[in-house]
């Protein structure tokens, strides 16, 4: 302890300002990423002895378990279904929001504001929508004569996850409008009045300049939206629990059902080191290759 | 010739200006309905048995349900509750990821970007992964049923989002201001006590909104965490009731509407930050 390690602590004062970010982020980050690692070579009921079993938790996930295999068919059609529809309407949304219509402003907190609702309320709210007696698309498909409205469509195995993901989409449409209204908000008004200058039409306009211009949005609302896919798990749990029989199980579902309630501790951090490294590779590829940013400001 | 054309273009203008707020207008009427129906079932009387349109059509309007909510479902706890996790994360947050983010704009140290690296791994991160080993780690500290076993994953979840939007905040803060600071012998904690955090209240306006939404909303940590009845906070209410007022909508949408209050509150009288201040920064669903 001398003149040598003062200097180097004055030099890097900057650790003390780090530290409690550190210590949060190594109990709670860190240290639980080499857990699953660790757990998932154990059979593991979380309470008596694990016993070492080497990879074969990970054989039986992608040899036999149509549980898992329906989770991650389900996460792609999450990804599909809920990104792109509600980039499209979210964009519409934000254009005709930014366009100077009455009421904008009303408009766009009554768009967003399923975002800030717990997806808990929303997945109760959404089972009396959808129930097939007294539900209020059933009774309005009987009032309107549209009989196939009458649907069981979370009951429904075929459809239970296409339902889900609707409800998802009418929830987090209203985030990519707001996204999209900072985006046009920012774009350069002399670019948009030289291209109406020139005789370009709306059309031409939002295909040409205004799409590729909000670039850096696309990118980070795709990134934001495979994350969010990826640890979907209170609408699911509230709609479905999952099921019926799997049929709209997702990885956070998945590793729930396995770990708290089959009481399978080692398995269920074998599946979520599954879902960490898909989480971690998609997240890591869009950062480092399309260059997509978790904000589009700044 | 030249202005029959702008005058015809205008017009067009005019129409597709009247067709697209239709178009909003509309939707937006579609977009309110559950909502609507949240607070139209929990006035439901409760003498009707069978709310028909899944209960946008009632009999009348009457308080019994919030009567009965208060009275059976000890509501003013669980809404304690909720607070007393989420008040300490939101303060915790603030204060841990503003001096993290003032070192990471400002100051020279160790491994300085492996640390904004790591951090920012955080982000990509989904919560579900680390629910098994977070409930192990509360059990060996016997923090399960405890307020603390959810304050400090919160708060450790919530840090690294909050560092990416005031780190740009005090990265564009004018550096010379900093400069004749510390030639007036301001220190580094005094500078970011004195000078930083004051200036930056918009950016932390922004981070105090969004982890108060995702601490109040959160629910798997929370579902796997809080066992016993007396700490469990609002968003795990519904599962506690479900039971009790199964054949019973009326009471079960009063408590959803209970929990949403406080969000919607919040929300509105901050939303002209979050317009600015949610785009500034991401989201963790």
């Amino acid at each position: 302890m001398g003149g040598m390690t003062r200097r180097w602590l004055i030099d890097n004062q900057g650790l003390f300002f780090m530290a409690p970010a550190m210590i949060l982020f190594v109990v709670f980050v860190l240290y639980p990423i080499f857990y699953i690692f660790n757990a998932s070579l154990y059979d593991w009921d979380g309470i008596n002895e694990a016993i070492y079993v080497g990879i074969q938790n990970y054989i039986e996930m992608f040899t036999n378990d149509r549980a898992f295999a329906v989770s991650i068919r389900n996460s792609v059609y999450w990804t599909l279904l809920t990104i792109f529809p509600q980039m499209i309407l979210g964009f519409i949304l934000a254009y005709i929001l930014t366009s100077g219509v009455p009421l904008q402003n009303v408009f766009r907190i009554i768009f967003f504001m399923p975002a800030i609702i717990s997806p808990v309320v929303l997945g109760i709210v959404w089972q009396r929508i959808y129930a097939p007696f007294g539900g209020l698309l059933a009774d309005f498909g009987l009032a309107i004569g549209a009989r196939f409205l009458i649907q069981p469509y979370i009951a429904d195995p075929k459809i239970a996850i296409f339902s889900t993901i609707f409800v998802n989409v009418w929830q987090w449409t209203g985030f990519s409008m707001l996204m999209y209204v900072a985006g046009l908000q920012g774009l350069s008004q002399e670019v948009l009045s030289a291209a109406e200058v020139d005789g370009a039409g709306a059309r031409q306009r939002i295909q040409h300049i205004i799409v590729p211009m909000l670039r850096h949005v696309h990118l980070t609302l795709i990134l934001l939206g495979v994350i969010g896919t990826l640890q979907t798990f209170a609408l699911v749990f509230m709609l479905t629990k999952g099921g019926p029989n799997h049929a709209t199980e997702m990885l956070p579902t998945y590793i729930f059902l396995k770990a708290f309630r089959l009481q399978s501790m080692g398995y269920a951090s074998a599946v979520a080191v599954v879902l960490l490294l898909i989480a971690l590779s998609a997240s890591i590829f869009q950062v480092r290759f399309l260059g997509s940013r978790f904000t589009i400001g700044g | 010739m030249r202005a029959t054309t702008t005058g015809r273009a205008s017009s067009k203008r005019a129409l597709g200006k009247s067709a697209a707020f239709v178009f909003v207008f509309v939707l937006a009427l579609i977009w309110l309905v559950p909502i609507i129906m949240m607070l139209v079932v929990s006035f439901m009387p409760p003498d009707q048995r069978a709310p028909r349109f899944g209960g946008l059509l009632i009999s009348g309007v009457s308080l019994d349900n919030y009567v009965t909510v208060f009275e059976d479902a000890e509501i003013v706890m669980h809404f304690f509750n909720s607070a007393a996790i989420t008040i300490p994360s939101v303060i915790l947050v603030v204060i841990i990821s503003s001096l993290a983010a003032y070192a990471l704009a400002r100051l020279q140290f160790f491994a300085r970007d492996i640390w904004f690296y790591l951090l920012i791994m955080t982000l990509m991160l989904p919560i579900p992964t680390l629910v098994v080993p977070i409930f192990q780690i509360n059990k060996s500290l016997g923090l399960n049923d405890n307020y603390a076993g959810l304050i400090l994953p919160y708060t450790a979840l919530g840090v690294p989002f909050a560092i990416v939007i005031l780190r740009s905040f005090f990265a564009n803060f004018p550096i010379e201001i900093e400069e004749a600071a510390r030639l007036d012998g301001c220190t580094r904690f005094g500078i970011y006590w004195r000078i930083m955090l004051p200036v930056s209240w918009p950016a932390v306006a922004v981070v105090i909104i969004w982890q108060f939404m995702t601490s109040w909303n959160e629910f798997i940590l929370a579902l796997v965490t809080m066992n016993s009845v007396d700490v469990k906070p609002l968003t795990l209410v519904p599962l506690v009731y479900s039971g009790q007022f199964m054949m019973r909508p009326g009471p079960m949408f009063a408590i959803l509407t209970l929990i949403t209050l406080p969000v919607i509150v919040v929300y509105y009288l901050m939303q002209r930050f979050m317009v600015s201040g949610l785009t500034a920064g991401a989201v963790r669903g």
